[in-house]
């Protein structure tokens, strides 16, 4: 079981996408509630949702009229599932009644709209019943209006009753007030009590010929739910650039993701995101880089990507293969509850250990995020190294991003952020001579590229602190003093 | 001849009646109205702000008047009431999607003469749409019976006309019968401000409750925590002409200002409508002997008066001498609600 916190929803950027979701009818809001990641024993029905997605991309052109068609009936539905399960135990009230009659007219004007759009898009697993047969129960006459009325023909009783309530109404309506009215007025309560009486007793009658209905009432209301949760889906796949993914056995590989609340986000600060590559296999990746550059967003987008997939959405790249897991972790020190009374390194490892329990049971997906960040470096590095040799070993795919250099040779892969490596320095630095504080930054963050490169062999870590300290217009003296320390440990 | 209450409101399509208290005659009024309209094939619809057409108070615990409606009529009401409450044969037309305390309000068509309860919304907003829903099912004339102290609720934004109800159940005193109704009656029928401007400026304003003062400079919302009083020294309340008071126009705000050496005169303060003034009569009139003219933004077109003589609380006046006391304060058409009651 793939099994986050709100706060990890939130955090990676997943609770943002399912805000991005607008459904149109109380089913779909239903079905995006009850949202949650599918298991790898459900990779059949995660491939039916996800080539739903894309059947629906490929043939929206075709019939966009009737499913826009389609939809804006969506919006005018209610939610009756209650009354609808209740008239299988109970007489339903008029207003119910009323309620299921709505429902039911809605139900035959989606109908054909419905077998229009389904004859192009071919969804699997998706289809309608035909309630006409209900409808005629609460619209005998045929006049599909949608008002509810229990008519004087439903039984002779009730005809013969209205008679005489009429008759009573009509010599009170001629009368002045005084006793005669009154005594009128208690005798035509007397026969609407009655009538009532018959009309709960019509009420029953209907209910229960209702009742044999309800599995396929039930039976729409679901797929509603399911037309419009897949329909929003793929518009999202189009806005934020989705991809049918290929669901493999150990191997993820994803080209340029993209995280939409990140991406949001800069584009409101008039930035874009880079988008994030990356291709594992089973083991213990490393992703490295300085402290200002984006470790963390990638984090972020690979786990954003990953849990979308297995929720049945397309992950937004360009290109993406993805196993199914069974069990998903991220493991990070900010997102740590440090009420539990433990500093945040101790609560990091308290989760470790938690996340280590579960590893025997599955293929997993481990997120460490600056794993022992918050101790002594020497320590945090042997810490970090061991976990990493560990872990390697291990039927899991892990993903350790890290400032400490020591520990890549111990990956099965090693990803850097590409930082400022493509960029001149020292032609930066002249730009920057006269520049003041605050340019200094801004002119990193426009000079940083957050995207991935993939490291072959050794290497040597690059000095981003270091430029980052000259570029910051650090005293040339504390400069070469640390220059000395790095080449000469 | 007196007019009956029909011809009064003949040339509206909304109208709502309020009362100064309980038991002030308010549904002994609409069954009255329902009775005159009966057989003239105009399509009543109904509706109230409150609960109303319940044999028995809820409150005081007094008998009440049920509401008795013809077949044909168009009634907005909470579905608990039209289940239990109402002996009509009745055709479901729509559900509104307004909830209330005893479920959500419901519009039906009666399709038989009978007794209804009624409890509607109680939002300016969702009455506004009721009325327009109300009339695309083809009502004729919409009733809104509106509750205690929701005096907001029958500006001219919800219905065209106003009839206000008042009488013994208000007070044991005759004379604080016929004061405060005079002195309610003013404050409904204020004037509405002809000032554009200022309109537009409160319809912009972040705080609905803040205070504006307008003049030749334009409008300047007085920040939080500056009296009025201090206000209007600033240079920049100079040339103000008017006073647009978001909140309540309270005794305690007004007071300073009566007090004050300021110049008053020509001064317009206005409020956003009547039932935002809570200032005692004496105030109210030492206002205007500063020279200040009183406006809302909404007021109320006040087409009668009806009274009722007898208190629910078991005593009664003379019916004579209140109708000639009110109409000798009231420049409004006065009505006996009991006058040959149904």
């Amino acid at each position: 079981m793939i099994t986050l916190t709100f706060a990890q929803k939130e955090n990676i950027g997943f609770q943002y996408v399912l805000d991005q979701l607008q459904p149109n009818s109380p089913y779909g809001a239903q079905r995006v509630r009850e949202l949650g990641p599918l298991q790898p024993g459900d990779r059949p029905e995660l491939t039916r949702q996800l080539s739903n997605i894309q059947r629906t991309l490929d043939g929206e052109d075709t019939c966009q009229k009737a499913l826009r068609q389609m939809l804006r009936v969506f919006m005018t539905v209610k939610d009756i599932r209650p009354t609808v399960l209740k008239c299988r135990e109970t007489a339903l009230n008029e207003i119910e009644l009323f309620e299921v009659k709505c429902f039911l007219l809605r139900c035959g004007e989606i109908y054909p709209l419905f077998q229009e759009v389904q004859s192009v898009f071919q969804w699997e697993g998706v289809s309608l019943e035909d309630t006409s047969p209900a409808l005629d129960l609460l619209d005998p006459e045929g006049s599909r209006v949608a008002s509810f009325f229990i008519g004087d023909n439903r039984s002779p009783l009730l005809r013969s009753l209205r008679k005489d309530k009429r008759e009573l109404e009509e010599q009170i309506r001629r009368l002045p007030a005084g006793d005669q009215r009154e005594e009128l007025q208690a005798r035509r309560a007397r026969v609407a009590a009655e009538e009532e009486l018959e009309e709960i007793r019509v009420r029953k009658e209907l209910s229960s010929a209702l009742a044999p209905h309800v599995p396929a009432m039930l039976h729409n209301m679901d797929m509603i739910g399911e037309i419009d949760l897949t329909v929003e889906k793929a518009r999202l796949a189009k806005r934020y650039g989705g991809v049918m993914p290929t669901l493999t056995r150990h191997a993820l590989d994803m080209e340029d993701m993209v995280n939409p609340r990140l991406a949001d986000l800069l584009r409101e600060r008039n930035k874009s995101f880079t988008p994030v590559s990356i291709a594992l296999e089973r083991g213990a990746a490393v992703i490295t880089g300085a402290n200002m550059g984006g470790k963390s967003v990638a984090m972020k987008t690979i786990a954003l990507n990953v849990l979308l997939t297995h929720c049945g959405f397309f992950p937004f790249a360009k290109r993406a293969s993805c196993p199914l897991f069974d069990h998903m972790h991220i493991v990070s020190e900010d997102l740590e509850s440090i009420d539990r009374g433990l500093s945040s390194f101790g609560g990091e490892i308290v989760r470790f250990n938690q996340v280590m329990r579960q590893l025997s049971d599955g293929f997993a997906f481990i997120l460490l995020d600056e794993f022992a960040r918050g101790t002594n470096p020497d320590e945090g590095a042997a810490i970090v190294q061991a976990v990493t040799r560990y872990l390697n070993g291990q039927n899991a795919i892990t993903v350790l991003a890290t400032h400490y250099d020591n520990v890549v040779q111990w990956g099965s892969a090693h990803y850097q952020v590409i930082g400022l490596k493509e960029l001149d320095v020292e032609r930066l630095q002249k730009e920057l001579t006269n520049a003041s504080d605050e340019m200094g930054m801004r002119l990193i963050s426009q000079h940083m590229n957050y995207g991935l490169y993939r490291v072959e062999g050794r290497q040597d870590c690059p000095r981003d602190a270091l430029n980052i300290c000259r570029l910051l217009g650090m005293d040339p003296d504390i400069v070469k003093i640390i220059e000395n320390i790095i080449d000469k440990p | 001849m007196k007019p009956t209450i029909s011809t009064l409101i003949e040339p509206y399509r909304s109208i709502s009646i309020i009362g100064m208290c309980k038991n002030a005659g308010k549904t002994t009024v609409l069954n009255r109205i329902i009775r005159e309209l009966a057989g003239g094939g105009q399509r009543l619809a109904l509706t109230s702000i409150g609960r109303d057409g319940e044999d028995k108070d809820l409150v005081t615990g007094t008998k009440k008047p049920g509401i008795y409606i013809r077949e044909g009529t168009l009634v907005a009401t909470a579905s608990d009431l039209i289940l239990r409450h109402c002996d009509v044969s009745r055709e479901i037309l729509a559900a509104t999607g307004v909830s209330t305390p005893m479920g959500e309000v419901i519009l039906l068509r009666a399709r038989s003469d009978g007794s209804v309860q009624l409890a509607g919304p109680s939002a300016t907003s969702q009455l506004a749409r009721l009325r327009e829903d109300f009339f695309q099912f083809g009502a004729d004339v919409v009733l809104i019976d509106g509750a205690l102290s929701r005096k907001t609720l029958c500006s001219r934004s919800v219905t065209e006309a106003t009839i206000l109800c008042t009488g013994a159940s208000y007070n044991k005193n005759i004379d604080t019968v016929v004061e405060d109704t005079a002195y309610y009656c003013q404050l409904l029928t204020l004037p509405e401000t002809e000032d554009g401007a200022l309109r537009r400026a409160t319809a912009e304003l972040d705080d609905p409750r803040a205070t504006v003062i307008a003049g030749e400079q334009g409008s300047w919302t007085l920040p939080a925590g500056l009296a009025v009083p201090d206000a209007l020294r600033r240079e920049e309340a100079a040339g103000a002409c008017s006073i647009f008071f978001g909140g309540a126009l309270t005794d305690f705000a007004v007071k300073p200002l009566i007090m004050s050496s300021e110049k008053l005169e020509g001064l317009t303060f206005v409020v956003r409508d009547s039932s935002k003034i809570l200032l005692s009569p004496d105030n109210f009139q030492r206002l205007g002997r500063r020279g200040v003219d009183l406006r809302v933004l909404d007021n109320v077109n006040l087409v009668a008066l009806a009274i009722n003589p007898f208190s629910a609380y078991g005593y009664h006046f003379n019916k004579d001498e209140l109708m000639a006391r009110m109409e000798a304060r009231v420049g409004l058409p006065v009505i006996n609600a009991r006058e040959d009651a149904i």
